[in-house]
């Protein structure tokens, strides 16, 4: 053999042996090192197929680690719960000082300013369970999506399942640049957020998160969280009209229509628990709801038969629709409308709109728990160990699980069904219902 | 639920409710099934053994026979021979190059390849993506390793290629 001329400077090659197997190993841990050095992430080499690995979940080591996980959150959290205990009654004893204390320290001072500043403190917490319930919400939503399309979800920020993709969201939408249309009606764009945000921030005020926890106990509890979640339409009624935009527009106008027809049927479904309860006060629809018959049944009103199924079923349905959640999307029905009253709106003016959008449905999930579900009254009597708040965030969370399981269960109404269900079905019933509540009323 | 008599209303509405609580099911179950997607750069999917990846090349076993780059169909393949000092050709490779911007993996060069081992063959490797032009064209010469190097214009060297995945074993090399 001749000699080999190269065109490049490079190791002169090997004499070829006999065996082809070894200079090719030769060139393997090159090639090998180059790989070890330059690549990222792990190989998964004995992936099976999903029906294979669906097969047998438990034998997954990640699967089992997976449920040890959650099984610890659950018992941490309880744990928590336990350690924790009632602090409605502590709060209540330290506002008493604290009045105590400002009628000492200023005599001449009426009362009122330090009461004002005790319910400027309950409105920035009030605020806070709402941002805090947005950001949980959000992820929740992500990541439950996700897992029932067999993905994956939001899975770096944060680093345990990306617990903090909402709040790397919540930054950029903070920075980003607040664009819209040049024809818009500046002063009505600006304020349509504003509109649709602060009622959300009203309609927490008689909500009682556990025992003597309301920030404001009123009287017509009932009435004053469905007229403040009314005004919400408003803004997004304006958000439509002031962008400048068709579809906007249609958007905002079937909003309303929508969020005006929704209306009755959950008024009218509540009655009979208004009507069962004896009151108003969303504290004492919870107060109605102690105690258990034979001892094991709570007396919750979703046990109450006939009535209670079908005024929970109805205020369930008409809950989904009011927040504007699949499958009653029709206002930002995004294959039609591209997104409704919230197209022109970016930065943190949208941002609003979705954080409205979390704060309904943690509405809904609580006035759910607290019309049907007892509030803070745990389901046996011996599990009340268990601090009232505790039962009531979990019977909440259940039921905004419940709201992110319709919407990635079900495709959208078509606009006239909508109402043809709303107006032919919903609200028939729930008059009916007024019918089936008569005779407990008469025991 | 437009029936004209009230059994059938009822019917529809216990019809309704139903299929809808059969849809919640199916989601609910999917919901705690293991995920089929994997976090990908931490974690990558092997594919199947007869996945036609990147082109790998072996110099060493390659007799320069120009039976690949008669067989390439998108002509993307060049192949020089080493040459004895008189200009006589050997059958050896000096230079062997793809442009994986023309390949589209139909795998005929595999076949074609008269070597055993094949000196050309298909990887199991699906990240062959590139940051630019150069990048496409892999070179091999003697002692280079199975994936290549590409030429740098920037300092006019040879340099191997990055963020590979390391399944170029799989399957054993037919």
């Amino acid at each position: 053999m001749a000699e080999a001329t190269t065109a490049a400077p490079s190791p002169a090659p090997a004499p070829k042996p006999a065996n082809v197997t070894s200079p090719e190993k030769a060139v393997l841990s090159v090639t090998r090192q180059v790989f070890m050095t330059h690549t990222q992430g792990t190989l998964l080499a004995n992936r099976q197929w999903p029906t294979d690995m669906w097969r047998n979940v438990w034998d997954s080591f990640s699967y089992r680690r997976g449920a040890m996980v959650l099984g610890a959150i659950i018992v941490g959290l309880t744990a928590f719960g336990f350690l924790v205990g009632e602090f409605g009654e502590t709060i209540q004893f330290f506002h008493r000082n604290y009045l105590l204390w400002a009628a000492s320290e200023f005599p001449v001072m009426p009362s009122w300013p330090a009461e004002a500043l005790w319910i400027l403190v309950k409105g920035v917490i009030v605020l806070h369970i709402i941002l805090i319930n947005g950001l949980f919400l959000v992820w929740w939503e992500r990541k439950i999506s996700a897992h029932m399309q067999s993905r994956l979800g939001p899975i770096f920020v944060g680093g345990w399942h990306g617990w903090l993709q909402t709040l790397a969201d919540g930054i950029k939408l903070l920075l980003k640049e607040d664009a819209a249309p040049s024809d818009r009606d500046h002063f009505l764009h600006a304020l349509a957020p504003a509109l649709v945000f602060v009622p959300i921030l009203l309609c927490f005020a008689p909500v009682p998160f556990g025992r003597e926890l309301a920030a404001a106990n009123l009287d017509i509890g009932v009435l004053y969280v469905f007229a403040c979640s009314g005004i919400s339409v408003l803004g997004i009624v304006l958000a439509g009209w002031a962008s400048a935009n068709k579809y906007s527009l249609l958007g905002g106008l079937r909003s309303a229509a929508q969020l005006v027809s929704y209306e009755l049927p959950r008024a009218f479904s509540i009655a009979p628990v208004v009507a069962l309860a004896g009151s108003l006060s969303l504290t004492k629809v919870v107060a109605a709801q102690e105690g258990y018959w034979f001892g094991v049944i709570p007396k919750w009103f979703i046990f109450y038969p006939v009535v209670g199924q079908i005024s929970f079923i109805i205020f369930l349905i008409a809950s989904v629709a009011e927040t504007n959640r699949v499958p009653f999307d029709i206002p930002e029905a995004e294959s039609e409308l591209v997104a409704g009253f919230h197209t022109e709106y970016s930065g943190m003016k949208f941002a609003l709109f979705f954080l409205t959008e979390y704060g309904y449905v943690f509405l809904a999930s609580a006035l759910l728990s607290t019309f049907f579900m007892g509030g803070g009254a745990a389901p046996l009597p011996f599990l009340s160990v268990l601090p009232s708040w505790f039962w009531f965030v979990g019977k909440t969370m259940f039921f905004a699980f419940c709201f992110l399981w319709f919407r990635w269960t079900f495709p959208r109404f078509r606009v006239d069904r909508l109402m043809d269900f709303n107006w032919k079905f919903l609200l028939p019933w729930s008059f009916a219902n007024l019918l089936f509540v008569a005779p407990y009323l008469y025991l | 639920m437009s029936s004209s008599n009230a059994v059938g209303y009822l019917a529809g509405i216990y019809q309704g409710f139903s299929g809808t609580i059969k849809g919640l099911m199916v989601t609910l179950r999917y919901l705690f099934k293991p995920s089929i997607t994997v976090n990908y750069p931490v974690a990558k999917l092997k594919p199947y053994d007869r996945f036609r990846g990147a082109l790998l090349f072996d110099a060493v076993t390659c007799i320069g026979c120009n039976l690949c780059v008669k067989a390439c169909p998108s002509d993307c393949i060049d192949l020089q021979n080493m040459t004895t000092p008189e200009g006589k050709k050997i059958a050896k490779v000096s230079w062997y190059s793809i442009d994986f911007g023309k390949c589209n993996y139909c795998k005929l060069c595999e076949e074609a390849c008269p070597t055993k081992p094949k000196s050309v063959w298909h990887s199991l490797d699906y990240e062959n993506v590139f940051f630019s032009r150069h990048e496409m064209v892999r070179a091999w010469q003697q002692g280079d390793p199975w994936c290549g190097t590409y030429f740098d214009p920037a300092d006019k060297k040879y340099r191997v290629s990055q963020e590979q995945i390391p399944i170029e074993e799989i399957p054993a090399r037919r």
